[in-house]
Formats: C-alpha cells, structure tokens, sequence
C-alpha cells in the first residue's frame, strides 16, 4: 500500500521539502532521517522538514503465525488493513485498532495507538513480544522485547529510537467478522447535560468490549450518539471489507467549510440516528471500526488548507467538569468542529514512557484550516488540559507549543537521551525548541 | 482461462499442482502479482537472486494463501540455473519479471555495464521466456508473460541501453507467441509505464503518468485471464507510444526526454 502523499501528513495544509529514501533498498541514512510508514499521523510528526524520509512502507511482508500464542511476525512496515483481511478469516484479529485501518504496524508502535476497546485491552504497545531495532549508531540490528531498556522508548517513541525491522505481536480469537452494535443517544434538551448522559452511558458499559461516542461540540448541551459494540460471529461476506467505493477526487472548496456548515453537518447527523435509537443490530467489523475507511482521501474533503485534529485527554475526576469547560471555551470562541468523538480510557498501563492515553475521558475534534484566532484558542485549551494533569496527543497535534508539550509529558527528557542521533523529526525540533537551541544539535 | 488454471490448484495437492513460476520474484510488480496469485491459492516457484530476500516473499506468500511457495535462487543470467530450474518445473503460468533500469551515462561510459545490462534485460529475459515456454508445452499448455517496457517501443537518448534491451524482448515475444501459437502455450508482453517501485525510486518528481506495482499486477493477471497478446499498462500509454512512434526521427532525435 502507497501513502496518499509522500511529503505532506495526513492533516495537509502546508508543503514542506524532503530527501526520499526507502527502508531494505540500502544502508540507514547517516544523518536527519525519520522512518515513515504510511503519513498518516495528522501533523509534523511524520515530516522531517528539510531532512530525508525513509519510506518503510514498502517492508509489509507477513512473515509467519503461530496458532497456539497467537503471535504475528511481520515487517513493521506491514498494514492493520492486510493484517486483518488475512487474519480474519483464521478467526484472529487485531487486538487493537484505530480508526483507520490504513496505518503500518510500526506506526501504531511508535505511536502507541489506542482503540475503543481501551478501557479493557490498553494500548497497541501492550501487545508488541518483541521487534528488531536498526540504529544507526549499532553495526548490528538487536532483537528487543518488553524488558529490553529501548523498548519502552520505542512503543510511544515517535519513531526516533530507531528504524523497526521485524515485529512480533500477539493477536486475539474473536468468533466471527460480526460486531453487535447498540446505539444510544445522549443530551438533546430533554434530558440535562450531555457530558453527565455521556457518563453515565459509559459507567454502564463496562460489559461491552468497545465504546465510543460522537459529541456535538456545536451544541450547548452537548448531545450526542453512544456506540457499544462486542465480536459475533457473521456471515462469510463480511470476511473481506467492501472495497471503497467513494473517492473524494479533489479539494473541496474553502466555502463549504465554516462553522455554519459545521452546524447543519452535526444536527444531521444526530438525527440520523436519532431515528433508530437504542436498536441493537449485528453489523460487519469493518464499518464499525473503520467506517472512513469506505472514502478514498477523505481528508480532501477539508480542502486545500488542510485542517487539525485536537485531541486532548484529562483524568477520570476531572473529566466531568472539564471536558465541558473546555469545549464549551472552544465553542464560544469560534472554533468550528465536525464530528467530535469521546471515548473513556481505562488504567491499563503502556509499556512506552510517552504513551498518550491516562485513565480519564479523551476528546478528538477535527478542525478546519484553523487560523491564527483558532490557534490562539486551542493554545488556551492545552493550558486547561495541562492544569488538571491530561495531555493532547503528538499523533494528531501540528502546533502545541514546546512548553505546554514538555508539561504534558515530563519525561521527555529519557526519549531525547534514547534518541538515535541521525533521526528527528519536524515535530520533535518543535517541540524540544528550547533545548536544541542550548545543546549541540545532532 | 488461466486464472482457472491457478485456481484449480487449491484443490490438487502441492505434489501435483501446476505451478505459477515467478522469475524475477523479489520486484515489486512481481510481488504485487505473487500476493494476488497467493489470494486464489496458487502453487509457487519463487526465482530470484537473494535468497533472504526470497525467503520474505515465499513467507508472505504462504501467510496469504498460497498453497505453497518454493524458492529458488541463484543467477538469473546463469545458463546452468535456467536450464536446471525450466527442466523440473511444470508451469500452468510464468511470469519473467526481472530487469534493471539501465544508467544511460554509465552505460556510455562503461562497456562492461552496458553488457552486464543488455545481457540481463534481454538476453536472461529471451532466455527465461523460451525456456519456460518450453517447460508449458511439455506441461500440457499454459501462459507466458514478459514484463517488456514502452522504453522498448522508441530508442530515447535518456535511456537508449534499456529501451532497446526491452524492444529485443517485445520483438522475441512476438516471434515466440507466433511459434507457440498451435503448441498450447499462449504469450503475453506486458508494456508498463512508469512505475512508482524501487527501481525508480531515485526520481522523486512523479506524476499522473505514475502507476502502482499493486495496478500494474493486476493488469497482468487481467491479461492473462482473457489472453491478451500486448497490453499497455496502464492502458493510456497505448496512446501515447502510438504518438511517440509516429514522431519524425529528425525531430525525434532532438527531443530531450
């Protein structure tokens, strides 16, 4: 599989220029490169302004499986999309997926991505045996598994403490290609404040192996449409996903993209399933978990400015009062978002020092070719985040500041020390700004 | 009918299964296709130079849905190896698929480069094809395909070693479909455009004339189920070669591409 773009991240936006180099064709680069697997983190961190890319999409071999443990050797260049599609069908899956199925193993590694089941299963990290690291200051590749010094700056390390080789991660059984799903609404006027049906609805899911809700930030009251789902078994068609059959072929214009659209896009999708509320139905797995999947280049469909994903966490007890604080800030301050999703972490721990999810509840809004009030904005937002001790993810961030990033992850300090000194990034020299500009700069 | 062929091998065992025969198997159109015969459950003979290379590929493969993937490495360009190899094979498909985009500068400065690259872009090529040709009819019947170029249609000055490499394949393509034309043994030269894959991974500018090695592969097994004799893949360059080839040469030769 081929990244849409090889120079921009998936949030778009901006041109930046790079040197191309692909993973196995030759030796490491032996200075500023960044292993890249298919962009599609959402902002710098899968650039390297000025510097080389090393593609390692290319390395997506499935190299064996073991059907006692469970255990998958692939090349970290390898897809969730092919994993599943072949794995499926043996009756394994994933044990943690994004939202899009798109991303490379090594990817979701060094991001240590999360899904909605996380409030039982953790982060993808937790389910890494062991992996290969390259670096270029080793002559020799080493195997590293959970008790290994590097592994720990290698889940969550941003792919700057190496270039992953071979990986080894354990799948799980499911009984079938079907997800039970039951929808729930919360908020809308008759019922209080959404924040607190959110909650609620989430504290009586704890059954349910996978929870997310969609938020309407637009709306004062905060409604929205609770997902619940758990495996079952399917039909054979739903084995393989359907293949995509909408392709967003161009940019769409700047126009269709205010806040007013925003609104009238929000509402409509609250009353769409409004309409069949509280149902329970068995539906195949792939629109569950990757229902954008189905659109080729969706993220065209925010134009040629390209657009930002914020997505914060804060701690469990402060999620009640400051989830809606925080939106209602963005809200009043003109921050247009479509589809804003909600989902609660639990306290499984990562075995990465800078993993993003903490027990607490997380929110993700996308926004649009942000501009400079938007940013202004958000850079309140981060500080409100910060002081009740949560984080916004590296992932999906393009413009957090060094200072804010230091506070939301204070151990930093250990990735830069474990940092390949040939790799960086444009997100890490953002970043660690004031640092690069004190010491001598690799 | 050959997409029947390779199907038909999920229900024989590997023993006796007719094989689909990748020379060339670590490129990454090859690979596109491996992984497509591997989802119908085909038989494999993986040939390449690396064997650690090789062992990956097999290995993805198997993981896949291939019946089975053996694999077989040494020198393409080897008569010993070619022979050996198309001796014991029994092939219901084979696909020559190796080459190597020629460095037109060095090919003018270095006579030995020019001859290692002519020797394995259409001597080792003509060499495969024939002997796999062989092996099909004594197998009962099957197909050919040839991985040629557009470069092959026109002699360019940028790339004047390769492209007439790849013409000497199109040209014994032809003659050797037109031999095997009553013998059972269809063949298929397959003309690709640029293709965004490793060999041209140096050239960091790439258009809308780029395609995939995932787009090409399936072109070449779409004309391989319906028998098709010259396919352009991507289609369109069909057009654009019918325009080059009808270029005046004394303007042609001034032209810079």
């Amino acid at each position: 599989m081929t990244p849409l773009s090889l120079d921009q991240p998936w949030g778009r936006g901006y041109r930046v220029s790079h040197e191309h180099a692909y993973a196995g064709d030759a030796p490491l680069p032996t200075s500023n490169f960044l292993p890249r697997g298919l962009g599609r983190s959402y902002g710098d961190l899968c650039v390297n302004d000025g510097g080389t890319l090393l593609h390692n999409f290319r390395r997506d071999r499935l190299l064996a499986f073991n059907n006692v443990s469970g255990v998958l050797s692939c090349e970290s260049g390898a897809t969730l999309a092919d994993i599943a599609q072949v794995m499926l069908p043996r009756g394994w899956f994933l044990p943690v997926v994004p939202g899009t199925r798109y991303v490379t193993v090594g990817g979701a590694i060094a991001n240590d991505v999360h899904g909605k089941n996380h409030h039982v299963a953790g982060s993808f990290g937790g389910f890494v045996e062991s992996l290969t690291l390259a670096r270029s200051d080793c002559a020799t590749a080493v195997r590293i598994s959970p008790d290994h010094p590097r592994f720990a700056t290698t889940v969550a390390g941003l792919g700057l403490s190496g270039l992953m080789l071979d990986t080894d991660i354990r799948l799980k059984r499911i009984p079938g290609p079907g997800i039970e799903q039951e929808i729930r609404l919360f908020g809308g006027r008759r019922s209080g404040a959404g924040i607190d049906g959110y909650l609620e609805l989430d504290a009586d899911s704890k059954p349910w192996e996978y929870t997310v809700g969609w938020i309407d930030t637009l709306d004062r009251d905060l409604r929205g449409v609770f997902f619940r789902g758990r495996h079952c078994d399917g039909p054979d068609e739903w084995l393989a996903p359907q293949p995509a059959r909408l392709t967003v072929p161009i940019d769409a214009p700047q126009w269709v993209l205010g806040r007013w659209s925003a609104r009238a896009f929000n509402a409509l999708y609250y009353r769409l399933h409004a309409t069949k509320t509280a149902q329970r139905s068995v539906i195949p797995i792939w629109p569950f978990f990757f229902p954008l999947d189905a659109v080729n280049g969706w993220n065209r469909a925010y134009g040629r400015r390209g657009f930002i994903q914020y997505q914060f966490v804060v701690p469990t007890l402060a999620a009640r009062e400051t989830v809606p604080r925080i939106l209602a800030h963005l809200r009043e301050a003109g921050v247009a978002s479509y589809l804003a999703v909600i989902k609660t972490f639990g306290d499984v721990p990562s075995p990465g020092i800078m993993s993003f999810p903490m027990a607490g509840t997380t929110v993700a809004l996308d926004i649009p070719a942000p501009d400079e009030r938007d940013r202004r904005a958000l850079d309140r937002a981060d500080a409100m985040v910060a002081d009740v001790g949560g984080r916004v993810y590296p992932a999906k961030d393009a413009r957090m500041s060094a200072a804010m990033f230091q506070r939301f992850f204070p151990r930093w300090r250990e990735l830069e020390a474990a940092r390949d000194p040939a790799i960086s990034s444009s997100f890490w020299r953002r970043v660690t700004a004031d640092v690069h500009q004190k010491g001598p700069q690799t | 009918m050959s997409g029947n062929i390779a199907s038909t091998a999920k229900s024989t065992t590997a023993a006796t299964a007719r094989e689909v025969v990748v020379v060339g198997a670590t490129s990454a159109v090859a690979q596109s296709a491996i992984r497509l015969w591997a989802a119908r459950g085909a038989t494999l003979a993986l040939v390449g130079r690396n064997q650690d290379a090789l062992d990956r590929v097999a290995a993805d493969a198997r993981m896949r849905g291939a019946a089975s993937a053996s694999t077989h490495a040494g020198d393409l360009a080897d008569l010993v190896f070619i022979e050996s190899l198309c001796a014991t094979t029994t092939p219901a498909v084979a696909l020559v698929a190796h080459g190597s985009l020629t460095d037109s500068a060095h090919a003018e400065t270095s006579a030995e480069y020019l001859d290692y690259e002519l020797t394995l872009n259409f001597v080792s090529a003509a060499q495969w094809a024939q002997r796999l040709a062989l092996a099909c009819e004594r197998a009962g019947g099957g197909t050919v395909v040839a991985i040629s170029s557009v470069a092959g249609d026109r002699g360019r000055g940028s790339n004047h070693a390769y492209g007439a490499a790849k013409a000497g394949l199109t040209a014994f393509c032809s003659g050797l479909r037109a031999r095997m034309a009553t013998r059972g043994v269809h063949v298929v030269t397959v003309k690709p455009g640029f293709i965004d894959s490793p060999m041209t991974a140096h050239i960091t500018k790439k258009g809308a004339l780029w395609a995939t090695p995932d787009a090409i592969a399936e072109g070449v097994l779409k004309a391989i189920d319906r028998q098709r004799d010259v396919v352009y893949l991507p289609g369109f360059w069909a057009l654009i070669m019918l325009i080059i080839k009808h270029v005046p040469e004394r303007i042609f030769k001034r032209l810079k591409f």
